[in-house]
């Protein structure tokens, strides 16, 4: 072997470990977790570190799903009824916050880039300027005008501060989707007797599938993680999502870390299956919102 | 044809003008409503006492963030913030980098790769919490098992009894969580620069790491300034996993967490906003190089 060869080999062992590496460090923790979801009570306490537990078992997932569920030999009451609650309410809001921003960031994006109004700039920069304000610095008097407008833990009042909080990232994304796409393609349309709103729905929307479908996933991802809005702003059941309530398990008399993994894995579902089939469009849409 | 050309594109004009502000209005509304009344709302209140246990809303003037000042409970939060948005931001960057120059060389299977590395950020910070939680478990934890193991330590360790490596664990989680991020931007910017630069310095005779100081890092300069601000802007506002993993402890309290407990838990609502103004402040300013690079990409047009 020339020593060309030999360069090019040590170069792909090199890679072939790197990629290992990163293999290990993002999905190790994860597996980590979906052990300790699978492994008995017993074993938890028991068993050092493995790769797969001695005697798998349901129990936690039983604790989770259950009608009734046993507790170091007591009968206890089950948490199903609120961790059902609770994965509806995220599935709910997630989903809400989710269609309401993609819509309203698909057409406003739009205007802000091919339409000319007045403020039109101004609006666009205190928009985009707000990713950079912290969410708890207008947490407080949100807090009171949800109060004031009976809003606090609905679907409504949650859902709006998301789409809030969410809409500016959606709108510097479907900008850029916006600005990659010729003219000509809605001139072309303007030409057959189109309107300018006419066209944009019927050639610019399809084509921006794309775009908006990583605007969706962006926008689900950071509403399914929320934590802190949720905490103030949905103490009941009626709105509290999974996040919140994950980590009330804490609380009791002891850590019931099985219970606590066991409901973090079922959490991850959603978030799994997006990056599973949608991860082309999610790394598009970070590249475009980031690469600017 | 050029009086008429104008008058008619005049007119369209401000067709279009009314349809733009049509379909901005929600946005114009929402953001409004809920973003810069409360801010402004904040910055006001910020200046008065409002309490909701206490009646009145009497004019301090700068009273509350005086009282920050003074208080010890904040400057111990600051501090901690300081380190989280050092560390965060440190570890972020090499190991963001080193992940985006591995997928800017592989490029097999890339797809799958870029998939799992994004993987830590998509789920919600608070899972991401737990489960470290139980890795970093005094009795039961790996983390415990495999510094045993290699022989660094010889005890299991309660690792949160000591306020810096609290602080370096909570850090780690929040970058285990952003990295993806700021290897994304990097990437999306090594994808840009033309190979043929490569090719040439390569000509030249130029190594590898000349060829990373001479070309990659000056070429990618824009993207780790985006990159670095953002990881910034996170970190300052780091809650989720220091409030999972520690609570409200002292020894591992952020600014934003101390917001939520003067706020919600004291129910000081004016000094919490004062202290969150605070906070934005610090935000705003290391990511103004951000915002100006927005300001300056919209004025062109």
């Amino acid at each position: 072997m020339s020593a060309r060869q030999v360069k090019r080999q040590l170069r792909r062992v090199g890679l072939g470990l790197g990629a290992a590496v990163l293999v290990l460090w993002s999905l190790a923790p994860i597996y980590w977790s979906f052990l300790t979801s699978i492994t008995p009570p017993s074993g938890l306490v028991s068993e050092g570190l493995r790769l797969w537990p001695e005697a798998p078992s349901g129990e936690h997932f039983a604790k989770l799903f259950g009608a009734t569920s046993l507790s170091q030999g007591n009968e206890v009451q089950s948490v199903w009824p609120q961790f059902s609650a609770a994965f509806a309410n995220s599935l709910i809001i997630s989903l809400l916050a989710t269609v309401l921003t993609v819509i309203l960031a698909a057409f406003g994006a739009w205007a802000f880039v091919r339409l000319p109004f007045p403020g039109k700039n101004v609006l666009f920069i205190a928009v985009v300027a707000t990713l950079a304000i912290p969410a708890y610095t207008v947490m407080i008097p949100l807090y009171r005008l949800m109060i004031a407008a009976g809003l606090i833990d609905t679907y409504a009042g949650v859902t709006l501060i998301y789409v809030s909080a969410f809409l500016p990232l959606a709108l510097w994304l479907m900008r850029s989707v916006y600005q990659a796409m010729p003219l000509s393609l809605e001139e072309a349309a303007w030409l057959d007797g189109a309107s300018k709103l006419r066209a944009f729905v019927q050639v610019v929307l399809p084509l921006a599938g794309p775009g908006l479908v990583a605007c969706g996933i962006l926008t689900f991802l950071s509403a399914w993680g929320q934590f802190m809005v949720p905490l103030v702003f949905s103490p009941t059941l009626a709105t509290k999502p999974l996040t919140v309530l994950i980590p009330e398990f804490v609380t009791r008399n002891y850590v019931d870390y099985g219970l606590m993994n066991a409901a973090g894995m079922v959490a991850i579902v959603p978030p799994m299956i997006l990056v599973l089939f949608l991860n082309r469009f999610l790394v598009q849409g970070l590249m475009a919102g980031a690469g600017k | 044809m050029g009086r008429v050309g104008f008058s008619s594109s005049r007119f369209r004009l401000s067709r279009d003008a009314r349809l733009g502000l049509m379909l901005t209005l929600p946005v114009a509304l929402i953001m409004g409503g809920l973003v810069f009344l409360p801010l402004l709302s904040t910055l006001f209140d910020s200046l008065y006492r409002v309490e909701p246990m206490k009646p009145g809303n009497p004019f301090v003037g700068l009273k509350n963030y005086a009282t920050l000042m003074g208080d010890g409970t904040v400057t111990t939060a600051w501090g901690n913030t300081a380190t989280y948005v050092v560390l965060a931001v440190a570890i972020e960057t090499i190991g963001g980098l080193g992940m985006a120059l591995l997928l800017n060389a592989i490029t097999v299977g890339r797809r799958w790769l870029l998939a799992i590395m994004v993987l830590p950020w998509c789920l919600p910070p608070v899972v991401n919490a737990i489960i470290w939680m139980w890795i970093y478990n005094p009795s039961y934890g790996p983390l415990n098992g495999i510094l045993m193991a290699m022989g660094i330590i010889d005890a299991p360790q309660v690792w949160f009894n000591d306020r810096e490596t609290g602080l370096f664990l909570v850090s780690l989680v929040h970058a285990w969580r952003m990295m993806p991020l700021t290897a994304i931007i990097l990437f999306a910017a090594l994808q840009s620069i033309p190979e043929e630069l490569y090719e040439a310095a390569r000509l030249d005779g130029a190594g590898p790491l000349h060829r990373l100081r001479k070309i990659t890092l000056p070429l990618i300069a824009p993207g780790l300034t985006i990159a670095l601000s953002q990881s910034t802007v996170f970190a300052v506002n780091l809650f989720d996993e220091a409030w999972v993993l520690n609570g409200a402890s002292m020894d591992t309290r952020s600014v934003i967490i101390q917001v939520y407990v003067t706020a919600f838990q004291n129910l000081k609502f004016s000094l919490g906003m004062a202290l969150s103004v605070l906070a934005m402040v610090v935000s705003l300013a290391v990511s103004a190089i951000y915002v100006l690079r927005v300001y300056r990409e919209t004025r062109f047009e």
